[in-house]
C-alpha cells in the first residue's frame, strides 16, 4: 500500500496523518470535557478528557515511534551493516532488498552500489592478474635475452649488493658452480671482485652528476685470477642510485698480450745486444783485416741487420700503449678521483686539466698518483700540491708539482718497487707503468719540484655526445599470436599507431602553404615507444610569414639547411607504413602529405583517427575539441615552450588518444570497427578521412 | 782542448764496450770503461771526463740515477752525457732527457751517427 508514492512523499504522509491524530485526540478531549460542563464536578471531566488526549498522544507517538523504528532505523542499520560487509570483507552475495522496502530507493541503489564494487572489484582483480601474467612473461623474456646476452650484466644496489646477474656474469666473476662461491642476490659485489676500482669508478659518477655518464674500468676477481673489463652506468634513481656493470673477462686477452709483448721484447733485446755490438765491432775492424770484397758484403748485412732491428724496434714503440684493454678516461675525471682520494687523506691538490681523454686505467693511475702524493706530503716539506694534464705530442703529461725539494731517482724507484695498494700486494707500482708502457721521472724548475708521468695514448675530447636514447625498445607483446589482421576486428589498444603533426607556413596548401616541421612517434599495443620519434624540420622552399614565425617560432634561417618538403614526406611515408594515422583535425595535416603524393608516387592510404573526432564521440559535440581544451579535460600537461611545435603537440595528441581508448573502450567501442561507425555520426564537425 | 778528451764508457756488456773501445782509439779519445754503475759515480767524480758514455741498464744502479747524480753535482756541470738505450722507446729518451743527458742514441747505432754525436758534445768539428 502507497509503495508506488516517493518516500519523501510517504513520510510527509505520516507526519501529517500524525498531525491529524494529535488534533483529532484534543478535540476529542476538549469535546468530552465540553459535554460535561453543565454537569457537577465538570473540572473533573476536563481532567479526564485532558488524560484521554494525553494517552491517545503518547499512543500515537509510541506507534509512530515504532514504525520508524521497524521500517526506518533497522533497515538503515541492517543495510549500512550489510554495505560495511560488501565494503571491507569481500561480500560478494546479493543484499536483500526487503529489508528496506519502506526507504524507498535506497536499498536498491544501495545495492547497485554494492554490486558495481564488485564488478569493480572483479575486474580489477582479472586486470591484476592479466598484467601480472603479462609482467611475468615479459620477464621470462627478458631473462631468457639477459641469459642470452654473452656479456656479463649485473644490477647492484647503491651499497653494492647483486639485484640481478645473468649467468655469464656469474660465470666471469667466478661464482659459477663448483668454484667455491655461489653467487647470490644481495650479496655483496665485493665478495667477487675487487673494491676499490668499482668504489672509485661509482664515486666518480656520482660527481659529474650526469646521467648518461658511463665509467670503463679494469677490476680483478677477488682471487686475483681474472681481469675484467667493465662499464657502470648509474641507474637513474635520484639521491642514492644503484648501478649496471657491464662485464667481459679480458684474462685471456691481456695473457695473450702480455705474451706477445714478452716475446717481443725478448726478440728485440736478444737482437738489439748483439747487432749493436756487432755493427760497432765491424766498423773498428783493423784495415785488410778481411779481404775487401768479404769486408764490403760483411758491412752491408750489419747494416741491413742494424736497420731491420732498429725499423722493428721503432714500430712496437710505436705501437706500445695502444692496448685495447686500456679503457678512455676524461682527465677532468682523473683530476676529480685523485682530488677526492688526497682529501681523505688529509692532502690537498689543485688541479688544472685540459680537456682530453686519456687511454689508461684511471684507477691504477690515480692510485699511482696519490702513493706518489703521500711519499712527497709524508716528507714533510712539500707544499702547494698541484696536479696538471696537458696534451703531448700524440699523447698526454701528467705532473705533479709542489714547492719544495725535489724527488731523487733513487727515492723514486723505491717507491715503484712498493705495492701499489694493500689489497694488491702483488703488484708494485712499477707494474702499472710496463701495463702503459711508460715511465715517471723527477723534474725541477723554477722552485718546484715535480714527478712527470706520460700517458702515450690520448685524444682531445669532444663535447659528450649528445646521449644516445638508452631505452630498450621492445614489446613482446608483438610476439603474440592473438593479433589480428582485420583492421575492423583489431582492438583500439593492440594497434600500432603512428601519431603526428606538422607546422606549416600558413593554413591554405591549396594557396601554396607548406610544411615547416613535421613530427611524429609511434604508439604499439597502447605504449608510446619513446625511442621512435620522427622530428624534423622542413625547407618549405617559401618564406615563412612573420605571422607564422610568431606562432610556431620556426623562421626562414631555421630551416634553411633542412631537407626540402618531398624528401621529409617519403620519410615520413616509410616511419608511417603498416600504422594507423592520427593526428588532431586530421584533415588540415593530410593535405599537406596527399598534395605530394602525385610527386613522390605513394599513396597516404594508411587508415586515419582523428582525436577530434574522438574526442565528439567521447564528449559530445556541444564541447571544444581544440587540443588544447581536449588536453585539459584529460589532465595532460603540454609545456608551453612545446606547445605549437610538431613534436609538442604530436606527444600532446598521442597522450590524448591513450586516455581517449579505455574511454572509447567504456561506450563498448573497443574495436577499430565499432569506434569508425561511432566517428562517421560526427561527419558534421569533420571529415572522417577512411 | 789542448789536451785528449777524456770520455768514460759506462756499459756493462763487453762485446760493446769492446767495440767502443776500438772507436775511442781510433778517435783518439782518452778513453776508460767501467762496467758496474755502482762504479760510475766514483769514478766520474775521480777522474772528471769530459763525455761519459753511459748505457741505461746497468745492474746495481741505473743509467738515469747516475745520470741525476752527475747533473746534482755542481763540480760535474761541464760533464757531458750521452745515454745508450738497447730499448730506444722515445719515452726513455724524454726521460734520459729530462734528467739532464744531453743526448741519447738507441742500440744498435750507426757507428758514423754515434761519433758524430760525441764529437757534437765534445764541440769537435764534425
Amino acid at each position: 500500500m502507497l509503495m508506488h508514492l516517493s518516500l519523501r512523499l510517504r513520510v510527509l504522509l505520516i507526519f501529517a496523518g500524525l498531525g491529524v491524530a494529535v488534533i483529532l485526540a484534543t478535540a476529542l478531549g476538549l469535546w468530552l470535557g465540553y459535554s460535561r460542563l453543565d454537569a457537577p464536578g465538570a473540572g473533573q471531566g476536563f481532567i479526564q478528557a485532558g488524560v484521554v488526549a494525553g494517552f491517545a498522544t503518547l499512543g500515537l507517538v509510541a506507534g509512530v515511534w515504532y514504525l520508524f523504528d521497524l521500517n526506518v532505523a533497522k533497515p538503515i542499520e541492517t543495510l549500512s551493516g550489510a554495505l560495511r560487509a560488501r565494503a571491507h570483507a569481500d561480500v560478494n552475495a546479493d543484499m536483500d532488498a526487503a529489508i528496506a522496502r519502506y526507504l524507498g530507493d535506497l536499498a536498491p541503489a544501495a545495492q547497485a552500489a554494492a554490486q558495481s564494487l564488485s564488478e569493480t572489484r572483479s575486474a580489477l582483480a582479472e586486470a591484476v592478474a592479466r598484467e601480472t601474467l603479462r609482467l611475468g612473461s615479459e620477464k621470462a623474456r627478458l631473462e631468457a635475452l639477459l641469459s642470452d646476452v654473452p656479456v656479463g650484466v649485473i644490477l647492484c644496489s647503491a651499497d653494492h649488493a647483486l639485484a640481478f646477474y645473468n649467468s655469464p656474469a656469474a660465470d666471469v666473476i667466478g661464482a659459477g658452480r663448483g668454484k667455491g662461491l655461489e653467487a647470490g642476490l644481495d650479496r655483496k659485489l665485493f665478495d667477487y671482485l675487487h673494491a676499490a676500482p668499482l668504489r672509485h669508478a661509482y664515486d666518480r659518477l656520482i660527481a659529474t652528476a650526469d646521467p648518461d655518464a658511463a665509467s670503463d674500468l679494469l677490476c680483478t676477481t677477488r682471487d686475483g685470477a681474472r681481469v675484467l673489463a667493465a662499464r657502470m652506468r648509474l641507474l637513474g634513481d635520484a639521491g642514492s642510485p644503484g648501478y649496471v656493470l657491464t662485464l667481459r673477462d679480458i684474462t685471456g686477452d691481456m695473457a695473450t698480450e702480455a705474451r706477445r709483448e714478452a716475446m717481443l721484447a725478448e726478440a728485440l733485446d736478444s737482437l738489439r745486444r748483439p747487432t749493436a755490438a756487432l755493427a760497432t765491432l765491424v766498423e773498428v775492424l783493423p784495415e785488410d783485416a778481411l779481404p775487401a770484397p768479404l769486408e764490403a758484403a760483411l758491412k752491408e748485412e750489419v747494416a741491413r741487420l742494424s736497420q731491420a732491428v732498429t725499423r722493428f724496434g721503432a714500430a712496437r714503440d710505436e705501437g706500445q700503449g695502444e692496448a685495447s684493454a686500456l679503457p678512455q678516461t676524461r682527465a677532468s675525471d682523473l683530476a676529480a678521483g685523485l682530488t677526492a682520494r688526497l682529501d681523505t687523506l688529509g692532502i690537498t691538490v689543485a688541479a688544472r686539466t685540459a680537456d682530453l681523454l686519456l687511454r689508461c686505467n684511471g684507477f691504477e693511475i690515480i692510485t699511482l698518483l696519490a702513493a706518489a702524493a703521500q711519499h712527497v706530503d709524508a716528507r714533510g716539506s712539500a707544499r702547494d700540491l698541484q696536479l696538471a694534464i696537458d696534451e703531448e705530442d700524440s699523447g698526454a703529461a701528467i705532473r705533479l708539482s709542489w714547492q719544495g725539494p725535489r724527488v731523487t731517482v733513487a727515492e723514486l724507484d723505491h717507491w715503484l718497487a712498493e705495492p701499489l695498494s694493500p689489497e694488491m700486494p702483488d703488484r708494485p707500482a712499477s707494474a702499472v707503468l710496463a701495463a702503459h708502457a711508460t715511465e715517471v721521472w723527477p723534474e725541477a724548475s723554477a722552485g718546484r719540484a715535480a714527478l712527470c708521468l706520460p700517458i702515450r695514448r690520448a685524444r682531445r675530447a669532444v663535447a659528450r655526445p649528445a646521449p644516445v636514447a638508452r631505452n630498450v625498445v621492445y614489446d613482446f607483446e608483438l610476439l603474440s599470436p592473438a593479433r589480428t589482421d582485420k583492421l575492423a576486428d583489431s582492438r583500439l589498444d593492440r594497434m600500432t599507431y603512428v601519431v603526428f603533426d606538422t607546422e606549416t607556413t600558413g593554413l591554405n596548401p591549396r594557396q601554396g602553404d607548406e610544411i615547416v616541421q613535421l613530427a611524429a612517434l609511434r604508439i604499439v599495443n597502447g605504449r608510446r615507444v619513446d625511442g621512435e620519434v620522427f622530428d624534423t624540420l622542413v625547407n618549405p622552399g617559401r618564406p615563412i610569414p612573420a605571422v607564422s614565425t610568431s606562432v610556431h617560432g620556426i623562421t626562414d634561417a631555421m630551416v634553411a639547411d633542412a631537407p626540402p618538403v618531398a624528401d621529409v614526406v617519403r620519410r615520413f611515408h616509410k616511419f608511417a607504413e603498416g600504422a594507423v594515422l592520427i593526428a588532431h583535425n586530421a584533415p588540415f595535416d593530410m593535405e599537406f602529405l596527399r598534395r605530394v603524393e602525385a610527386q613522390l608516387g605513394l599513396t597516404f592510404d594508411m587508415p586515419v583517427l582523428d582525436t577530434v573526432l574522438l574526442s565528439a564521440v567521447v564528449y559530445g559535440q556541444h564541447e571544444v575539441h581544440s587540443l588544447d581544451a581536449l588536453s585539459h579535460r584529460l589532465g595532460i600537461n603540454i609545456p608551453e615552450e612545446a606547445r605549437h611545435t610538431a613534436i609538442g603537440d604530436t606527444l600532446a595528441t598521442a597522450d590524448a588518444f591513450l586516455k581517449l581508448v579505455p574511454m572509447l573502450a567504456g561506450r563498448g567501442l573497443d574495436t577499430f570497427g565499432a569506434v569508425l561507425v561511432e566517428v562517421r555520426k560526427h561527419g558534421r564537425l569533420l571529415k572522417d578521412l577512411n | 782542448m789542448d789536451r785528449k778528451p777524456r770520455i768514460l764508457v759506462v756499459e756493462d756488456e763487453d762485446n760493446i764496450a769492446v767495440a767502443l773501445d776500438y772507436l775511442m782509439t781510433r778517435e783518439g779519445y782518452d778513453h776508460d770503461r767501467v762496467s758496474s754503475g755502482a762504479d760510475a759515480m766514483p769514478r766520474i767524480r775521480a777522474t772528471h771526463p769530459d763525455l761519459v758514455l753511459l748505457d741505461v741498464m746497468l745492474p746495481e744502479v741505473s743509467g738515469y740515477e747516475i745520470c741525476e747524480g752527475i747533473r746534482m753535482d755542481p763540480t760535474l756541470a761541464d760533464v757531458k752525457i750521452l745515454m745508450m738505450t738497447a730499448r730506444g722507446s722515445a719515452i726513455e729518451r724524454r726521460k734520459g732527457l729530462a734528467l739532464g743527458a744531453d743526448g741519447f742514441v738507441s742500440k744498435p747505432f750507426e757507428l758514423k751517427a754515434l761519433r758524430e754525436e760525441v764529437r757534437r758534445l765534445l764541440s769537435i768539428g764534425v
